[in-house]
């Protein structure tokens, strides 16, 4: 009889296990791999992203924006293999928070738990913002003048916040299946505008598009760290480690998806902008809305109409996905008294993080509405919010690719090819911030990075501070959803 | 869906040989106890190291292997279970399928024998005229089915709780209540609206429960089982020393 054979037959009770996870209270294994999956894809939101970022980065790169957009491409894949360092051995719906203290101890993790925050409240606020930005310019095809109405905007913006409440308190289920519909809807609607206009092209590629032409270093390097921006959200289905079933599989799986997706999209639609523009003989950076004019210039406005819907709606899939990240970080500090302990309930019917979602949503709802009450534009509020999510969740990436080495290390399973990586991913990314700050402070979005830069002081001092009153609250950080007896043979 | 994981290395881990290396792996975390680190199973397999953390976390994607909460060490999944129930059960021998088939002839409705394990069931025979309707799922829900509620009631009985029984519904209590009472477990309409199934116990000659003998057919047979009962324990009694 071999050892296995006795283990199964017998089992020998393993010591050390608890009866419930200290993440109990979720619905624990209930979605599967495309659940998953739409969470990080709607975090991106790669439809909304096709069509505004590739002009930002033309901006900076020029003819090279094509290339810039592989290089992220290629920087964010190197950075989702390293978080997938910890995805692959435990489960958190703290996400990036848990992992970097597990690696770096509770103060590192505490940082980062604020960075990733900036992140999931910024980027809920930027698309929030962008949905009801977008549904007015939609009411403006039928009632012209109503897109430049700051309470229409207003207005818009509370009932996509009050919807984005409905969906998520009802069940983690609900919340990824509506945006998994959505989004893929959106994305195919692009996918049709981009053959349709590579149609009227001919055949052959103008492989002028695939090299730096007279595009600086320098200027690459900023078109690379806006380009970024289209990515960042890969990461967030971690934070439904708990609910995943088999999510050491299809947690990773998701997050490296999502990137080689988004990533490819963006080169499709990036090209596509500049072929279709040059075939008209006019400059893609000259373009307000290059994806609209396009349309119009190739005689198929009413795609236009039907654009602005499916950006709308892309917009929605992103905060609410945004916010089921942020709220179950949130979550994950109260269970760990980071937070009052209030923000670790769940609904008893529903399953969700319900004090949480109850306390965060309004927040992120009303702050867009006084922005634009404070005389801004929409479009103006929301440059200023993507600038702050940019910088949280890249802040957020360095810390847990710096935690990766310390942290296998720790587990004693340091190989070398994951400490390459992780170390090149966080050295491009610490220039890649620095660059891209630097380069913000220099434009009207320079309230964004102080903002930014302030929270995360308030937040260290605190932190600080919170750890002389209650030095033994900021022992117990790291909690993650452990395995239970139930999940062992002998438990 | 092609797995993106399988260009950056993982595809060496999913060849034939490293099926073989994952099952000495296994074999290893066994020998050595719950709590055996990565580097005492590379170390006690003579693996390399990289290889040997692949096949762990690929154990513990599968849920063979659970990484324990020092994040270090490792235990047997309760999935590892799976693996001995997946090997046929051999034919019952021509004594048993004598008295099925008597029995078959008799009862105008499916007749299938199962054997249990601890926490398994595996289909011995079952009939060919009135095949199961979702064969996988009387495997897995034990909730579901007469032939699972028997196995639930048969743990609860002594003392132990299953996984499989804490993730039943809330309904189960007057199931398992009744089936210990009555000595027979039965269901209507969980698989298929309008039928059911009435479960027997076959135990040995110690009382422990080693087989099951099914009944399933319309709901008005099944609510009126005096008969079906009484035919399928007297079977079941002559089938007892030859499954036990």
């Amino acid at each position: 009889m071999t050892a296995l054979e006795r283990a199964i037959a017998d089992p020998r009770p393993v010591e050390g296990l608890g009866d419930h996870s200290p993440m109990a209270g979720l619905a624990r294994r209930s979605v599967g791999f495309y659940d998953v999956l739409a969470q990080s894809v709607s975090a991106v939101a790669p439809s909304a992203a096709a069509t505004t970022v590739p002009l930002m980065v033309a901006a900076a790169a020029g003819k090279a924006t094509v290339l810039a957009l592989f290089a992220a491409l290629l920087l964010c894949l190197l950075v989702a293999t390293t978080v997938n360092q910890f995805t692959r051995r435990l489960s958190a719906p703290g996400s990036l928070f848990t992992f970097v203290s597990k690696g770096l101890g509770g103060g590192a993790g505490f940082v980062t738990g604020v960075t990733l925050l900036i992140g999931y409240g910024f980027i809920a606020m930027f698309s929030l913002a962008g949905a009801g930005y977008y549904l007015a310019i939609l009411v403006g095809h039928f009632v012209p003048g109503a897109e430049s109405s700051g309470l229409l905007v207003s207005i818009l913006i509370v009932a996509m916040g009050g919807l984005s409440f409905v969906v998520l308190a009802r069940g983690i289920r609900i919340s990824t299946r509506v945006t998994l519909l959505v989004e893929t809807l959106s994305v195919g609607i692009i996918l049709v505008l981009v053959v349709a206009l590579l149609s009227t092209q001919g055949p052959g590629i103008d492989w002028s598009l695939l090299s730096l032409g007279d595009t600086t270093p320098g200027d690459f390097a900023i078109g690379a760290v806006l380009a970024i921006t289209a990515f960042v959200g890969f990461e967030s289905s971690a934070t439904l480690g708990v609910e995943a079933r088999r999510p050491f599989a299809t947690i990773p799986r998701s997050i490296v998806w999502t990137v080689i997706v988004s990533g490819l999209l963006y080169l499709v639609a990036s090209y596509t902008q500049f072929v279709g523009f040059s075939g008209l003989g006019r400059d893609f950076i000259d373009s307000g809305s290059p994806v609209n004019d396009l349309a119009t210039a190739y005689g198929v406005e009413w795609m236009g109409l039907l654009l602005d819907l499916s950006i709308a709606a892309s917009f929605f899939a992103c905060a609410v996905s945004s916010t089921t990240a942020l709220v179950r970080v949130v979550f994950a500090m109260g269970r760990e008294g980071l937070l009052p302990s209030a923000f670790g309930r769940t609904h008893r019917r529903f399953s969700t993080p319900i004090v949480a979602i109850c306390v965060t949503l309004p927040i992120l709802t009303l702050v867009p509405v006084l922005v634009i009450a404070a005389g801004n534009d929409a479009w103006q509020a929301m440059s200023f919010f993507i600038v702050g999510a940019a910088g949280g969740y890249i802040a957020a990436y360095i810390l847990v690719c710096a935690a990766v080495p310390v942290f296998l290390a720790r587990i004693g399973e340091a190989t070398v090819w994951p400490f390459v990586r992780a170390s090149a991913a966080a050295v491009a990314l610490a220039v890649v911030l620095t660059v891209y700050l630097v380069a913000e402070l220099a434009t009207p979005q320079w309230p964004g990075v102080v903002i930014v830069v302030a929270i995360v002081l308030l937040a260290v001092t605190g932190h600080a501070l919170l750890g002389v009153r209650y030095p033994d609250r900021r022992r117990s950080v790291g909690a993650y959803d452990e395995p239970t007896r139930e999940d062992v043979l002998g438990g | 869906m092609v797995d993106p994981l399988g260009a950056s290395g993982e595809l060496r881990a999913r060849q034939p040989k490293a099926i073989h290396s994952a099952l000495t792996v296994l074999e290893e975390v066994a020998r050595a106890g719950a709590g055996v680190t990565a580097r005492e199973v590379s170390e006690g397999l003579g693996l390399p190291r990289a290889t040997t953390y692949r096949l762990l976390n690929l154990l513990v994607q599968d849920e063979y292997l659970v990484r324990m909460p020092d994040l270090r060490g490792f235990a047997l999944g309760r999935k590892v279970a799976e693996l001995v129930g997946q090997v046929a059960p051999a034919r019952p021998p021509q004594a048993a399928r004598e008295v099925i088939a008597e029995l078959r002839q008799r009862m105008r409705g499916g007749v299938h024998v199962v054997r249990y394990g601890d926490d398994s069931i595996s289909i011995v025979d079952s009939d060919p005229d009135f095949p199961f309707s979702d064969e996988l799922r009387v495997l897995r829900e034990f909730d579901a089915s007469a032939i699972g509620l028997l196995l639930l009631a048969e743990q609860r009985s002594l003392g132990r709780v299953s996984a499989r029984a804490a993730h039943a519904g809330r309904g189960i209590d007057d199931d398992l209540a009744a089936a210990l009472a009555r000595g027979y477990s039965s269901q209507i309409g969980r698989f298929v609206p309008g039928f059911g199934c009435i479960g027997v116990p076959i135990r040995d000659s110690n009382g422990m429960l080693v087989a099951g003998l099914c009944f399933s057919g319309p709901r008005t047979r099944i609510e009126s089982p005096e008969r079906i009962v009484a035919e399928l324990a007297s079977s079941g009694r002559s089938l007892a020393p030859l499954l036990a």
